[in-house]
């Protein structure tokens, strides 16, 4: 019996091993323009063996993939990673299996920052206009690798997100018996009430700023570029970090406040230094990518299914990064000359999933 | 007289202006074992929770091998004082063998790995208790005294000196309870259980204490304190004290007979 557990465990594991190397390929080929396989293959060989001549007869279809592509690969795998990691630790500290970053309310806070980020300090936004354009914010065109109109989306983020945090923690009171159920509940209300002050906001801003802002809550890879990838890159192998540190405490608290407490955690700092990792995360993603859900809730579980009694974090993240890089193909190719935003089919597949769940919980 | 491990000196806990520990004192002799008994509520949770920190005293000592308790750290503490609770939250997705080798949590730092000696260590706990058929099993699919096994093979991987059992022999069968509490004694560590019944407290328990709402009525080898006096003031039903057959320590025989004159009514919380 254990030798099967085991065969089953390495197959799986040699399979999502191979699913990561490849990925990247194919996800690459596929797109509005028309792109072989062997075109990626041929770009990558030739950017791995270092063979850098190719810049001065750099082709479309190579700077497609180079510029285009890859940025956008590696942010959804990193997107993906990080929901997925937020979500799994959610659901140990809090002790919940529907936790998610979403569901908790610190997506919506998250947006509700960015919004209002967005909406006041942009050049179309309150602010700009009531000064005419006294703020002087980089354009859109060309993005260089550090400026304050970057790190200002992300900083609001967080600081919406963090806010969310301790309204959830604040209603539910931890430590209570029927947590499962009044989290939940508080995270729907904490969502709720982001969501309208984010509604509240969009009312009195631009059309132009409604329409941006809009587009990008139902989350998006497509403005994805190399000098804004390391924001969510770092933040993301960080807390992946952080967490692997803490992997034994964070299992602990799975027995129970007082069990972990016997065993030396410090519980309360524990539980609320995690939620402030989750959000940090889910706030980063949010402001590069927009708003993402329910991914939180589904990796996490396939991931209990396939390794049942396993805690595997850094196969969480792969998958949750692979989970996403997919969503977004399907989301570039599905319908023929525009793209979906993959919040949209993460919410379809994830509410499915969420139902799913329900109904086995019982 | 042995070296004690554990004293207790002038404990008090108050709530809402409630006492709920007044004045506990007693101390714990190396490689004894101590058994708490009264009636429901009489506090024994509570005094084991400030015995592991969970709950801090209004006032009074504790000191742990000579240490006032509040110097340990989290993780030290931990390593001194292991415990087993009476209600077992639920536990989402863990083998027993996981739930074991969480045990090893409080002599873990940052990014240590579970090493060849510690699989040793959890492998051994686990023959200790008669589980390692069951060590890939859910934990959730063991039976309760299975369970109740699984927490103490987690108590033996924490290495503690004191081992704290809250009620370890609740809803286990007699062969259950017997065992378990055998096992206990064999380890060779100090234990204070909380023990409900009084027949198992007179023979596995080198010492008592009896609480009665919060207060210490007795406390010394169970002959002194398994009385028929002492019995009938606190847990309000007759019995006649005898000498266990085998280990010659009190035998008790409770009377029966108590719903026509309704004495049984004011104990019952």
């Amino acid at each position: 019996m254990i030798n099967a557990a085991h065969t089953r465990y390495y197959s799986v594991l040699a399979l999502i091993v191979l699913a990561t190397i490849v990925t990247p390929f194919f996800a690459a080929s596929f797109g509005a323009a028309n792109i072989m396989l062997s075109d990626v293959l041929g770009v990558m060989t030739s950017l791995l063996s270092g063979n850098n001549d190719a810049s001065q007869s750099a082709s479309l279809s190579q700077r497609i993939i180079l510029e285009l592509r890859l940025p956008r690969i590696l942010l959804a795998f990193v997107a993906g990673a990080g929901l997925s990691l937020a979500g799994s630790v959610l659901q140990t500290v809090t002790r919940n299996p529907l936790a998610d970053p979403y569901l908790f309310g610190i997506s919506s806070g998250a947006s509700f920052g960015a919004v209002v980020v967005i909406s006041l300090f942009s050049q179309t936004g309150i602010f700009a206009q009531l000064f005419d354009g006294a703020l002087v914010v980089s354009s859109l065109g060309h993005q260089p690798w550090w400026s304050w109109s970057m790190l200002s989306l992300p900083v609001g983020a967080f600081i919406g997100a963090s806010l969310s945090v301790m309204f959830v923690v604040a209603l539910s009171g931890i430590g209570r018996t029927s947590q499962v159920e009044r989290m939940l509940l508080s995270g729907v209300a904490t969502s709720f009430l982001f969501g309208a002050l984010t509604s509240l906001l969009l009312y009195f801003s631009s059309p132009q700023a409604t329409a941006s802002v809009l587009f990008w809550s139902l989350g998006s890879f497509a403005k994805a570029s190399w000098s804004q990838l390391w924001l969510p890159t770092v933040t993301v192998s960080m807390s992946l970090l952080i967490m692997l540190a803490f992997k034994r405490q964070i299992m602990a608290l799975q027995a129970g406040d007082e069990s972990a407490h016997t065993l030396g955690v410090n519980v309360a700092k524990l539980r609320l230094s995690m939620l402030l990792l989750c959000s940090l995360i889910t706030a980063m993603l949010v402001a590069s990518c927009g708003g993402i859900g329910f991914v939180g809730l589904m990796i996490p579980h396939t991931v209990r299914l396939l390794f049942s009694g396993r805690q595997p974090m850094i196969l969480t993240a792969v998958l949750g990064g692979l989970f996403m890089v997919w969503i977004d193909v399907i989301a570039r190719c599905l319908l023929g000359n525009q793209e979906l935003p993959v919040g949209i089919i993460t919410a379809a597949l994830g509410s499915v999933f969420f139902l799913f769940i329900l109904r086995h919980r019982r | 007289m042995s070296e004690s491990v554990l004293d207790v000196e002038h404990l008090f806990w108050q709530v809402d202006g409630k006492t709920i520990l007044a004045d506990i004192h007693f101390s714990l002799p190396k490689g004894q074992m101590l058994g708490l008994i009264g009636p429901n509520g009489a506090g024994k949770s509570s005094l084991l929770r400030c015995l592991y920190r969970y709950i801090e005293p209004s006032s009074g000592k504790i000191t742990l091998f000579s240490k006032h308790i509040s110097n340990y750290s989290a993780k030290a503490l931990a390593r001194t004082v292991a415990v087993v609770q009476q209600d077992t939250p639920h536990y989402f997705d863990l083998t027993t063998e996981q739930l074991v080798t969480m045990g090893l949590t409080p002599h873990k730092g940052i990014f240590d790995a579970t090493t060849q000696h510690d699989r040793e260590l959890v492998d051994s706990a686990l023959t200790k208790v008669g589980l390692t058929q069951h060590a890939q099993q859910p934990y959730e699919h063991l039976s309760g005294g299975e369970k109740q096994r699984a927490l103490i093979a987690r108590a033996i991987v924490q290495q503690p000196q004191i081992l704290i059992l809250d009620e370890p022999t609740n809803h286990l069968d007699i062969r259950y309870q017997i065992q378990i509490l055998e096992l206990v004694a064999s380890l060779g560590i100090s234990v204070i259980a909380s023990i409900h019944d009084l027949n198992l407290a007179s023979a596995m328990c080198d010492k008592l204490l009896l609480l009665d709402q919060g207060k210490l009525i007795a406390k010394g080898n169970p002959t002194a304190v398994l009385t028929e006096r002492q019995i009938s003031d606190v847990f309000g039903v007759c019995c006649e004290v005898n000498q266990h057959p085998q280990h010659a320590k009190p035998l008790i025989s409770y009377f029966y007979g108590y719903q026509t004159n309704n004495r049984v009514s004011q104990h019952n919380d």
